[in-house]
Order: structure tokens, then C-alpha cells, then sequence
């Protein structure tokens, strides 16, 4: 099968909602795409990058969300139909330019792509960035299934040149990495011409300093605002159906639509309420909210993530229906205003509010005692993998030193030397919880934010004064790259002394192994010239710069040792391939490390490694090795006091 | 009528393969009837980290979102016994079918001696409590017989096949498998899933 997404119009296919995104840019005839990536939306760009070849458009991996915002803004001021796709956290990285591109507006057909993550199954917050689009002042959709995201998508061009605004689309993880049948439509052949006018319709229109100035500009703005309403109410992705003499209204936006229908089928209402899908959600489409309010008691507002609809539409309400009664997740709540929502919850809210008696799960205390027999499964590093030797290094290193260290985490896999694993029993705020042992890779960073985050919290702890310990920051690759620069300049500027470790597998591993400047290919999978972490380091003035492979613990150890007595910033970059993409390349034969039980005194001093491939035999108080596991990389064996683990020569 | 269907396995099984090939399956029969059937794939998957709980939700018919309710799974379809067990717990409806594969992989959790693995015992107790029905085989030894270590999870769809829970006929799969799966292991898969569908009459 060729790419997905350029299957024959008018087929019937299963797309994942990344997918059917970006086939419906395709069919809008897009020309240029720039993304970095972010679970859950990599697969917007990995799909357009997949059928690149096929196509005629750019597309590429920036080096972070805001310069990915950038590459499709300029090209929509040169007449291209342009996009970019982030997640949530990623338009923060964005949202300067973010702001301000409305003022000017856009030439060719815009659209922005926000995969939200309601649940935080995949992010540090839950944040809904439908806020981030009323607040720029930008037309907001938000599909219902796999099918809307990809008319949507496709819409979005045509609203956006109509408008002459970048135009918002918001995706959740639950639609982004949720699949469904979609029918693929034409694919428009036709492509915007490029070019260049320096005064279209508004004067000095690409720059928003230029006279009659930014005031000028909001002002343009907010001329333009009501044909997007206009626009919200007849876009047929908003849909009122009203039933006669029915008293209660419920309006649902987004996925949150999907679960909405299949809960009024659960509870027999299909023909009892009044239904508003909401879709086009900002501005909202107000003679249709207005049409739902009027002969109704109560309205019912359902919605993935913060009342952001309900906000609007009790506002509107005051003014044009004050007598009705609104739940949501504000007053007279039906829903958390936290955590994810799905079928099973939105039939309990509805049934709440209206007061029908609904039925107990039959089996549902059964479930809640037998769920406390399944044993955990917890999400570790892979096995062999480089950030195992680093934080097995950075823990002998430390030991050095007498103290309460501080490790400043970042984004990446990395991140998951916070998750903790044997740390149960730790309690926050005693004595003992602020001073634990290390045990385990898994909990070691001692903070985590976002990307790049780490080396600015480490800088501020160590210019604070603090005394009592090193301060320490870690970043991966594709991080350092991402966020991480100014701060490194900040760090040399301010002469702070915190030692900075860059863990470089080579590839962004965390979101689907994508490659970045530091691999030696470009988003198409062309060979170029690697970016050089050491180079880049002492040119931005850092003294003491040190590369070791993240295997060799002895010299890992040693180098982040003699990092941390240097004063000043210094960095060490450990180095160690992502060990999935290295098996995905070699064929792998027998294992060769194994444990000589003879020798092993079950210590488990190994167990501490936190390698998958590493297990114990409770019974018989030995190590083991998970031979289908292993990728032999010997790290095992260097931590072993015993050298009971061996590697060469197994039967 | 709707079908609700749990594929659950650990990172790298194939569970979220084999969900979109039932799902795929269920498209392509539909198109044929010329009969309007939704179809919705939920997945669980984030990181390319390996060794974690993936679970996917399969829904055909009128269907509009993404996640199965509490109890409402016709079938569960488990490459790994724990996570069948895990999803079965939550989602498997009064008189269920689960499909287990024997043979386990042992969290990391187990492994260290912080926590244990129940027992087949145990499992097929529990199944039990909740009046499910509970067919397991050694979908392992089957995808080895097969000729590809990694078409377990087209054992499990043999397996899933065979007991007439899927709403669609076997041309419909068999086409669904020869498009998704590499071409070089095509000849491997399609053995699998008749060896899988085999061991699910015998069992």
C-alpha cells in the first residue's frame, strides 16, 4: 500500500484522525507544511512527509514550534496555502508570533493544527488552547470524528482566505490518535500563486508597526470579526436540531458531539431534546445558540476539556434568553472541569441534570474489587538504552559529593528518570522525602516542566544562592536544539555554576523517532551534515565541554565528576544511539550477556540499573537476563561488584 | 447491531495492527452491502517507549465515539494475558468472550520483585466472576509455526475470526491482511491466522 493519505477519491479508508487531517489539506490543495513534533499531533506531518514524494508541496521538521508557525506564516504572506501542526504545549512555544500575525492577517488560506490533550495522557497539562484562539481572535473549529477533521482541514483554506485570518483548528488526543472510517473527496489541483504585495488592501499590511500602526490593525481585526460570525452561523458544521415543545437543549462541541449522541441514545432522548453539534465554535454562531435557547428550560452545554462554549453561551444567554437554566462543568455542574470525558460520563451528566433514574452497571463494585488484582505495568526506559548509562554515571558522580543535589528533568524520554517506579513509599515533605536515596533510574529528576525548562530552573537555583548541593540540568538531543540555547548563553553570561548533561541518541525519540539537525539526515530522510552539540556549546562561550559515550560508565562517570567541580557552566554530551532504531538496523543475533549464578550473590545492584532486561529470581536470590529483551550493551555488566554478569561465551 | 472489540497486548505486539485490520475488514464489508456502518478505532499509544500496556477499542455500527463503555465489550482479544485481563476487568460485558495468548510478558515490575504475576489460575477466576466466557492458546508457538515470530497478532485475529464475533465474512479480513501486513511476510500471516482460527474450533 502506497501513502494513506493519497488513496483515490471517493474511497472509504480508515485513517487515524492525524491522517485525515492532513489528506484534507491535501485536498485543499496546500502548499507548504512545517511541524516539530508532538504526541498527539507527529502524525501530521509524518503522514505529509510519507507522501511527500508523490506530491508538490514543502514540508519540513523545524526546530521548534514558534519557527514552524513562522515557515507557514511567511508563506502565507507570499499567497501559499500553508500549515502548521503542533500539540498543546507547542503553541506556547509559538505564541508570540501567534498573537500577533492576526493583526495583518494572512494572504494564502492559513490553518493552525492544536492536538490538545485532555486526560494528560501525553502532556504535562491539560491545557484547552480554544482559549489561545479567542484570544489571538481567530475563527476556532473543533471536529467530532475522523471525517469532520479532514472537511475541516480542508474548509479551513477556503475560511481563512475568505477571512483573510489564520484559521484554528483544534484536535484532541482522542481524535488526532483515535481511527475512522473517512471518504476521501477531490484533491484540488489548482496552487496559489506566489507572491509578494507589500500594501494588500490595508497599507504596509505585513507589518504591523508600519503606519497606521497596531491600534490600526486590532481595529481591522475587529471589522473582520463579524463576517466570522456570520461565517459560524451557516457553516454546516454547526447543526441545530430542534424538536417541537422539547424543554431541554444540550449543545455539544467537538468529540465531545460524539459522545452526546451516544449517550441521548443510551437514555432514550433522541427525539425529546433539542440538539446543537457545535463545530465551528469561535466566533460563536450566535442566531443558532439564540434559536436553541428560545423555547427552552434548560440547556445542557458538553465539552472536551474547559467550559470554554459554556462561557460564551451564558454570556450570550443573558442578554438573549436570561430565564434559562445552563449546566456545565461552571455552575449548576454536570461535568468535572478536569480530565477527560467519554460516553459513560456525559450519560451520567445528562441523566444528573434531568433527573432520570439510571441503572447501576451490573457488575461495576465486582470490577472495582477485582481491578486491584491486576498487576501494574509500569512505563520504563527500553532496554540498553543510553539514558540508563547516563543517570547510572550521574548517580556514581554525585556520590562524590556530600549534599542534596538537585537534577532539573526535561522533555524527552529522559523525563521518565521522574516517574518513579520503587518510590512509592516516599513521602513528600518529610525529612526523609526531600533526602531519599536514589535506587533507581526512575527517580532521579527532581523537576520537570516543559521543553528546555530545565537548564533556566537550574540557572535560577544556582544565582539564587543555593549551597546545600550541585545543580544540575539534563536535555536530549532535539531539545537542546528546540529550547535549551539562550539559556546556555544565559548561563555563560551569568557565569552560573550548574553542569549541564546532554543526552544525545541521535534521533527525537520520544514522539516516533523523527530526525532532528543532530542525526545526519533532514526531514526527507536526506543525508546532511550533523549539527555539532560541542562545537555550538564552546562557541556560545561554555569552558568546560566534555563527549562521552553514555556506555563506558567509568569515563561517563569521571567526565560528569570533573563537570561538576568546574566553576561556571560546563556541559557534558553523552552519547549513546537510541537503542530501538539501532536493532531496528542490525539483525540481532543470540544473546550474549548472561548472569554466572555461581558468582551472583544477589546483591541486585543491577536491579538498580532499571534496564528491562535485568530481572531477579526472587526464589533463588539471583539476577537474570530477559534474553529477548537484551541488546547486549554491557552496562549491566560494568555495574555488577561481583562481575557475575558476563557477555561472550553463553551456551 | 454493534460490535465492540478490545485488542489488547504490550508495546511492539501488533495489537494496534490487528485493531486497524478488523477495522479495516469492517469498512471494506460494509462498502460492499452498501449499508451505512461506522467504524472507530480509540487508541492507547504515546511514547515509542516499548514494554508498556497498549490497548486499542474496535467499535463497528452505529457508533460515533472512540471508547467502548464499562461493560460493554463483546470481545476481548489479548496478546498478552495480563493485559487482557487488565482491559477484560473494566470493559468485558456479562458473558463476554476473551481470547487470552498464554504466554505472558512480565512487567518490569514483576521482574525486580516489586510485584507478582497472577496465575493462569487466578486469571481464568476471575473471567469467571465477571460470567465471561475464556478461550486462551499459545499464540507464541503458533506465529513460530506460521514461520514469522512476529505474526502473533494474526494468530489472535485467526483466533477472533473463528469465533464469529467479527460482523464481516473472511474475504473481507483476508483482504484487510494482505493489504496492512509487509509483502514478504504476507505467505507467513495468512498461515498464522488459519493456524489461529484452527486452535480457536479445538479449543
Amino acid at each position: 500500500m502506497g501513502s494513506a493519505i493519497l488513496q483515490q477519491t471517493g474511497k472509504r479508508v480508515l485513517l487515524m484522525g492525524n491522517e485525515a487531517i492532513a489528506r484534507g489539506a491535501i485536498e485543499a490543495g496546500m502548499q507548504l507544511m512545517a511541524a516539530y513534533p508532538g504526541t498527539p499531533s507527529s502524525e501530521i506531518c509524518e503522514a505529509l512527509i510519507s507522501a511527500a514524494p508523490e506530491s508538490d508541496y514543502y514540508v519540513e521538521w523545524s526546530t521548534n514550534e514558534k519557527i514552524s508557525f513562522e515557515v507557514a506564516a511567511g508563506a502565507s504572506l507570499v499567497g501559499a496555502r500553508s500549515m502548521a501542526a503542533m500539540k498543546n504545549a507547542g503553541l506556547n512555544v509559538a505564541m508570540d508570533t501567534f498573537m500577533t500575525l492576526p493583526y495583518g492577517g494572512v494572504k494564502g488560506g492559513m490553518l493552525i493544527v492544536v492536538a490538545d490533550d485532555p486526560d494528560a495522557h501525553y502532556s504535562s497539562t491539560e491545557q484547552d488552547t480554544r482559549f489561545a484562539a479567542m484570544y489571538a481572535e481567530i475563527p476556532c473549529l473543533e471536529p467530532m470524528d475522523q471525517q469532520e477533521a479532514k472537511e475541516m482541514a480542508k474548509a479551513a483554506f477556503d475560511i481563512s482566505e475568505d477571512l483573510e485570518l489564520p484559521v484554528f483548528l483544534r484536535s484532541v488526543s482522542r481524535i488526532s490518535h483515535a481511527s475512522g472510517d473517512v471518504e476521501l473527496g477531490p484533491v484540488n489541483k489548482t496552487r496559489n500563486k506566489i507572491a509578494f504585495n507589500k500594501h494588500y488592501k490595508v497599507p504596509y499590511r505585513w507589518n504591523v508597526y508600519g503606519a497606521p500602526g497596531a491600534l490600526f490593525k486590532h481595529k481591522w481585526l475587529h471589522n473582520v470579526l463579524p463576517k466570522a460570525k456570520e461565517a459560524a452561523n451557516k457553516s454546516e458544521f454547526n447543526i441545530l436540531n430542534k424538536t417541537a415543545g422539547a424543554k431541554v437543549g444540550i449543545i455539544a462541541s467537538g468529540l465531545a458531539a460524539s459522545y452526546t449522541k451516544e449517550a441521548m441514545a443510551r437514555l432514550g432522548l433522541e427525539d425529546k431534546v433539542s440538539f446543537l453539534k457545535l463545530g465551528f465554535i469561535y466566533p460563536l454562531p450566535d442566531e443558532k445558540v439564540t434559536e436553541l435557547l428560545q423555547g427552552v428550560d434548560t440547556v445542557l452545554i458538553i465539552e472536551e476539556g474547559d467550559p470554554v462554549v459554556e462561557t460564551m453561551v451564558r454570556s450570550l444567554a443573558k442578554e438573549t434568553a436570561p430565564g434559562v437554566k445552563i449546566c456545565g462543568k461552571s455552575y449548576n455542574q454536570i461535568l468535572d472541569p478536569y480530565g477527560e470525558i467519554n460516553t459513560d460520563l456525559v450519560t451520567k451528566a445528562i441523566a444528573k441534570a434531568l433527573n432520570i433514574e439510571q441503572p447501576k452497571e451490573e457488575l461495576e463494585d465486582l470490577r472495582t474489587e477485582l481491578k486491584a488484582r491486576v498487576t501494574p505495568r509500569s512505563s520504563t526506559l527500553c532496554a540498553g538504552c543510553s539514558h540508563l548509562g547516563t543517570y547510572s554515571a550521574l548517580r556514581e558522580a554525585l556520590k562524590k559529593f556530600p549534599g542534596n543535589h538537585i537534577i532539573n528533568g526535561d522533555i524527552g524520554c529522559y523525563e521518565q528518570g521522574g516517574y518513579g517506579l520503587f518510590s512509592s513509599n516516599v513521602e513528600g515533605n518529610s525529612e526523609d522525602g526531600k533526602k531519599y536515596p536514589v535506587r533507581s533510574p526512575y527517580e532521579i529528576l527532581d523537576t520537570i516542566y516543559v521543553m528546555g525548562s530545565g537548564i533556566g530552573m537550574a540557572h535560577g537555583q544556582a544565582q539564587a544562592g543555593y549551597k546545600e548541593g550541585k545543580v544540575v540540568a539534563v536535555a536530549g538531543d532535539s531539545t537542546f536544539i528546540h529550547a535549551t540555547l539562550p539559556a546556555v548563553v544565559n548561563s555563560v553570561y551569568s557565569k552560573a555554576d550548574i553542569t549541564f548533561l546532554v543526552l544525545d541518541n541521535s534521533w527525537t525519540c520520544m514522539t516516533g523517532h523523527q530526525p532532528n539537525p543532530v542525526t545526519g539526515v533532514n526531514s526527507l530522510g536526506e543525508e546532511n551534515k550533523p549539527f555539532d552539540i560541542a562545537g555550538v556549546s564552546r562557541a556560545m562561550g561554555v569552558e568546560f565541554v566534555e563527549t562521552v559515550s553514555a556506555y563506558d560508565r567509568e569515563k561517563a562517570a569521571a567526565a560528569i565528576e570533573n563537570a561538576l567541580n568546574h566553576e561556571g557552566p560546563s556541559i557534558v554530551i553523552l552519547t549513546g544511539e537510541c537503542q530501538l532504531q539501532v536493532q531496528r538496523r542490525i539483525k540481532k543475533t543470540k544473546t550474549q550477556t548472561y548472569v554466572d549464578v555461581d558468582t551472583c550473590n544477589g546483591c541486585r545492584i543491577c536491579i538498580q540499573l532499571g534496564c528491562s532486561a535485568v530481572a531477579f529470581d526472587l526464589e533463588n536470590k539471583k539476577a537474570g537476563i530477559d534474553e529477548l529483551n537484551c541488546v547486549d550493551c554491557g552496562l549491566c555488566a560494568q555495574v555488577c561488584p561481583q562481575k557475575a554478569i558476563k557477555i561472550g561465551g553463553r551456551d | 447491531m454493534n460490535t465492540n472489540i478490545i485488542v489488547a497486548g504490550v508495546g511492539g505486539q501488533g495489537s494496534i495492527l490487528a485493531s486497524h485490520i478488523i477495522a479495516e475488514a469492517a469498512i471494506k464489508a460494509g462498502s460492499q452491502k452498501q449499508q451505512e456502518t461506522n467504524v472507530r478505532v480509540g487508541e492507547t499509544f504515546g511514547a515509542a517507549m516499548r514494554g508498556g500496556a497498549v490497548s486499542s477499542h474496535v467499535r463497528i455500527g452505529k457508533v460515533y465515539g472512540p471508547l467502548i463503555g464499562t461493560g460493554q465489550a463483546d470481545l476481548v482479544l489479548a496478546i498478552e494475558p495480563l493485559e487482557g485481563l487488565r482491559v477484560g476487568v473494566k470493559y468485558l460485558k456479562k458473558g463476554g468472550l476473551a481470547i487470552l495468548n498464554s504466554e505472558p510478558l512480565y512487567p518490569v515490575d514483576v521482574k525486580t520483585g516489586a510485584a507478582k504475576y497472577p496465575s493462569m489460575d487466578e486469571i481464568s477466576e476471575i473471567f469467571a466472576k465477571l460470567g465471561a466466557r475464556l478461550i486462551t492458546l499459545n499464540a507464541d508457538k503458533l506465529a513460530l509455526e506460521a514461520g514469522h515470530p512476529k505474526t502473533i497478532s494474526v494468530v489472535m485475529l485467526g483466533a477472533a475470526f473463528a469465533s464469529g464475533l467479527l460482523p464481516f465474512g473472511e474475504e473481507s479480513i483476508i483482504e484487510a491482511i494482505t493489504e496492512r501486513v509487509p509483502q514478504k511476510t504476507l505467505e507467513a500471516n495468512l498461515k498464522a491466522f488459519r493456524l489461529g482460527k484452527e486452535a480457536f474450533l479445538n479449543a
